[in-house]
This record gives structure tokens, sequence and C-alpha cells, in this order.
């Protein structure tokens, strides 16, 4: 059941959230329990065979952090760090069999040609982000920063269904104490930052990347078919596809936050305008934000820090500051960086362009880090760095992410190859036919200048050119949903609203006032209009 | 080291770390709000306080410090008493 659906707009939530104000104004037990029971649902509604699959792994799970919590309260350290490998190394192992074995046994059967042959796995919804979370439950109760949980407790943390398929990846910390406090019963504020939430999503979604998306995926399509793709084409393709997945992703998180927050919940930000970013690390710490904690929380801190310490400890220098050398740059930041960025390619999917994505997004890091090393000697002056290099980074990074979203998004390694060599002008420059007979004598002299052939256009040049400026100018002039709705702290800790130019420094937020009645009436329309489709959020297939 | 000795030795160490002197911190500083700390700078602010103060924090402790004054609590309480 899509978020964008008849059935979960019009059914399966006003149905969840009744019952649930419905039985809060009774019990606040029953009241929680509902929300487990509606979440089954809602998950087997997909696949009943999911239930079945992800459910022993829960109460192993439990099990596991009870284990854990008995032995902390024992005080018996270093048995509890085994089962916390041992749980970590289940859960590891339970999403590798259900994600990774066939693309293992492919991997395999390239290198070696043995060969090997594996049943086809169903692929449990929403298992990658389940596991990541059940992992750093367990991480918490082993250090002791969750002491006390029930079953029932367990249960709504890992299955509430408005992050259950996609995130945001929570902690178990930042959710229960919400959930003892939530009212239970029907609270006009967050009724009405829960349904604005909702909407926008909604529109970001139905109206904005499903109206780009045909349109990106001829160009991917036509790619791999014809074996060739120009300059041109090749990044509208890229650009109309990172805007494209932009607004998915935005207005899925969207929607997740605004249904919660219907039951008085708040996640963490999730998605904060990555694409105004000036540099690439500044664009992970927008994008996807939940996950950028965990792999820095999980993956990237305990191996830096492993290696930094080892490094200290035989005597050789560390990383720190302006004593940096090319050694500890190396085996310090870039070696972690790059795993990091490998396992977020690789937890994104089982294929070799998930990996390739998540590798070339570690080299764009490094690069990062390396010139801010290099640029404090080179360029002192801060002030005229900022004024100069801010702009001219957002329009990098924007150049560098949507390069590399070619990765992500062709549907074969060959196309990728064909694409990002059209990137490169390894195809020629191909131009509208309109603009191309215009330009009188110009292709010739080009052609005859170099080997850059120039070719008449075949593709619908006008209309993705058109998506590509609208979207482009909401993505770079707009506030994003979260600073509108800041006075109301749209997500955990979120508070900080967005000041427009000529608005005299006044801040342009969302208000429950008759001009944002008319303005959300219109947007809930246009919604109307564009909903019923089937295309299902990108981000739900991992 | 007291508190605040604590406090003007991360200052100092972050400062070196990052190239920027305009950086204070205060016990309620959190990273978001230092421009450009940011995760990778962390971990090295991190291990430069181990080096420098002769402290070992917990790998799963590390990610949980909600602001400065919590890395400054946990360090007082790693210290040898003076």
């Amino acid at each position: 059941m899509l978020f964008n659906s008849y059935e979960f707009l019009f059914a399966f939530l006003p149905v969840a959230l009744a019952g649930f104000f419905l039985l809060g104004s009774v019990s606040r037990v029953w009241a929680i329990r509902w929300i487990i029971v509606a979440s089954l649902i809602f998950y087997a509604l997909w696949r009943p065979l999911n239930v079945l699959i992800i459910g022993p792994s829960i109460f192993i799970n439990y099990a596991l952090a009870r284990s854990l919590q008995h032995l902390g309260q024992e005080g018996k350290v270093r048995s509890s760090r085994v089962v916390l490998m041992l749980g970590i190394a289940f859960n590891v192992a339970f999403l590798g069999y259900f994600k990774y074995a066939n693309f293992l046994a492919g991997a395999v059967n390239d290198a070696f040609g043995v060969g090997l042959v594996l049943e086809r796995i169903i692929l449990p919804l929403g298992i990658s982000f389940i596991t990541f979370q059940k992992i750093a439950f367990l991480i918490d109760v082993q250090a002791r920063r969750v002491t006390t949980f029930t079953v029932q407790d367990y249960c709504l943390f890992v299955l509430f269904f408005p992050q259950l398929i996609a995130g945001p990846i929570v902690h178990y910390r930042e959710m229960m104490p919400q959930f003892r406090l939530a009212p239970c019963k029907p609270d006009p504020e967050h009724l009405a930052v829960g349904l604005t939430l909702i909407l926008f999503g909604l529109f970001k979604k139905v109206v904005l990347a499903d109206g780009i998306a045909p349109l990106v995926s001829g160009i991917y399509d036509g790619a791999g078919a014809a074996g060739a793709v120009s300059l041109l084409p090749a990044w509208m393709a890229a650009i109309g596809f990172t805007l494209q997945i932009y607004f998915d992703f935005s207005g899925y998180t969207d929607m997740a936050l605004g249904t919660a927050r219907c039951m008085g919940i708040r996640f963490p930000p999730n998605f904060n305008s990555p694409l105004k970013a000036s540099n690439i690390i500044d664009f992970w710490m927008r994008w996807h934000m939940t996950l950028t904690r965990f792999l820095t929380a999980y993956v990237y801190n305990p191996l830096a820090l492993s290696l930094t310490r080892r490094r200290m400890a035989s005597g050789r220098p560390g990383f720190v500051g302006r004593s940096a050398t090319m050694g500890a740059f190396l085996s310090l930041l870039v070696f972690p960086t790059l795993v990091t960025m490998v396992v977020s390619g690789v937890w994104h999917g089982a294929d070799y362009l998930f990996i390739a994505w998540g590798f070339v997004h570690g080299v764009y890091l490094t690069v990062n880090h390396g010139w801010r090393l290099v640029v404090r000697r080179l360029w002192p002056d801060r002030g005229l760095y900022d004024r100069i290099m801010r702009p001219a980074g957002v329009v990098l990074t924007f150049v560098c992410v949507a390069a590399a979203m070619v990765l992500f998004r062709s549907p074969t390694v060959q196309s990728a190859v064909v694409l990002l060599k059209g990137l490169f002008g390894g195809f020629g420059v191909a131009l509208p036919a309109p603009l191309y007979d215009r330009l009188g004598r110009l292709p010739e002299w080009v052609q005859s200048a170099g080997p850059t052939e120039v070719l008449g256009a075949y593709y619908e040049f006008k209309p993705l050119f058109l998506w590509i400026v609208g979207l482009g100018a909401i993505v770079f002039a707009c506030p994003n949903t979260l600073q509108l709705l800041a006075p109301y702290e749209p997500a955990l800790g979120f508070r900080t609203g967005w000041r427009a130019p000529g608005l005299g420094g006044r801040e342009l937020v969302w208000r429950p006032t008759l001009i944002w009645v008319i303005v959300m009436s219109i947007v809930a329309f246009v919604v109307a209009l564009h909903l019923g489709g089937k295309s299902e959020f990108l981000y739900w297939q991992f | 080291m007291t508190e605040a000795e604590i406090l003007g030795a991360f200052t100092r160490i972050l400062r070196d770390l990052l190239g920027d002197q305009s950086i204070v911190l205060t016990m309620d500083t959190r990273r978001e709000e230092v421009p450009n700390w940011d995760s990778f700078g962390y971990v090295t602010f991190i291990v430069a306080v181990e080096i420098e103060l002769g402290v070992n924090f917990g790998i799963a402790e590390v990610e949980s410090f909600a602001n400065v004054g919590a890395i400054v609590r946990r360090t007082e309480a790693l210290l040898p008493p003076s």
C-alpha cells in the first residue's frame, strides 16, 4: 500500500488514526497496541509472507536485547560484547541472505564461471531500514543508553508504520519518550502540521517527481537500447533524475513525518535541501540524514577511531589539523571514508552500480577533505573564499551529485557506461532541431575544427528542459517544508525558518491563516488531479 | 582539571583542527553549530582529545554525546583525580 494511494490516504490512514484516538481516550496501552496491529496490517498488505519473515527476527532481536540488558545489570561487560557481536552478525547475515545472496552467487559465477544457482529469494520490504534500526537498538542496550523496555515498546519501535518501509532510521531513545508522552487524542496543532506535511509530500511526489519521471526514463531506456547518447541528453538525464529522486525522497520523507505527526510523534530531520549544499560533505549532512548518522556512528567512527588509535600507539603521526601527513590522510581519512561509502552503496542495493555510486561519493568526500586541508594554506582570506567559493561550490556539488546519479539510476552497467561516456562528450553533441537550424554554419565550423560531432536532435528536448528549469527554481529559490513549518518543530529539534530576500528579514512560514488555507487548498486540488497512479517511491525498493 | 580547563583545552584543539581561531566552545555548543565541524572532523577531535588529555572513550559512547558539555563531563570522569 503506497503512501500516495487512495487505499492509504482514504482508508488505512483515517482508520488507523481514528482507532488510535478512540482507544487513546480510554487507554494509552490499547492505543499503542492498535498502532502495532495497524503497522502489521500495513506491512502484511504488501505481501503477508513479509510478516512471517520479519516476525521471528524481531523476537530473536528482542531476546538478544533482554540478554544484553541482564548482562549489563550484572556488570558482565565481556559477555555482553560477545552477545552484541552475535546480534550484529545475526542481523547482517539475515539482511545478507535476503538481499545479497543472489548477487553474490552471480558475482561468483561472473568471476569463476562456476554456474551457482540459487532459488529466487523474496526480498522483504524495508528490510535494510528495519535491520539498521534493530542493530542500533542492540548497541544502545549494550552501551546502557536504553535500560528499560517491554516487548510492546520494542515492537512499536521496529514496526511503527510511518517509518517502516523507508525510514527515517530512528533511535529507540528518541522515539520512546515521545510515545510515552503522546496525547493519544486529536490535537489541532499536530493534525494541522501533520496534514500540511502530508499534502506537501504528496505534491512533491505525484505532481513533481512523477511529472518529470517519464521524460527522464525515456533517455535512460534509449541510451541502453541505442548504445550511444550525446552530451546534452546525457546531462539532461543526469540532472533530470537528480531532481526526480530529490522530490521523490523529499516527498516520501514529508509524508512519513506528517503521518507520525498526526499522532503527535516527531521524527528526526531526514532531508534538508541537500542540493543547496556548497560542498559534498555538506550534501551528506542534508541528504538522507538519518542514514548518514547511522553509517557515521556505526561504520565510520569505529573504523576511524581504531585506525587512529593504532597509528598513534605505533608512534606515527596522526591526522590532526595542519600537521597532517599524506600517510595519515590516506589511512585515517581516505580509507574509512571509502569503506563507509561503499557500505552505503551496498546498503542501497545488491548491484555493481550501487557499489560504484558509493565509491564515487567516497572519492568526492576525500577530495573535499583534502581540499579543505590545502585551501587553508593557499587561500587564508576566509571571507573572500566564502564569497567566491560558496556559490561555485553549490554548482560543483550539484554537477558531481548529478553525474554520480547516472550510476544510481541506470538499469544496466552497459547503459551506465554509455551515459557516462555521453556526459563527457564521447558520443558528440546533439542539439534540438529548432536550435540546430538557427545556428547557421556554426555546427559545420565546430565539426571541422575538432573531433566533436554535431548531430541533429531526436529526443524530447523542450518538455524536459522546462521541467528541469521549473524544478531547479523550486530547489534553489524556495524554502523547504521543514523551514516553512519551523515554528511548529516539524522534525525533532528543527526550528530554523527561512528568510526570503525582499521580506525585510521576516521569516516566510506556514501559519493557520486564511492565506495558507487557500494555498493548501490549491495544493490539495492539484494533488487530487494527479492521484491514482501506481508509481512507487524510489526509496521503497531498499 | 576543572570543567573550565577541559573546555579551554577543547577550544584550543578544535581551533587548531579546523584552522579557525574564532571558534568559542561552551558547554551547550552542539557540533552542528560550529562551521565545518563535520562528522569526520569530530572523530579526529575525539582522538586528539584522547591523546592530549590521556583519556580513552568507548567507541559506542562517542556517538552519543549530545553537546560539548557531555564530552567535557565524560572527560572529567575519565581523568585521574588530581
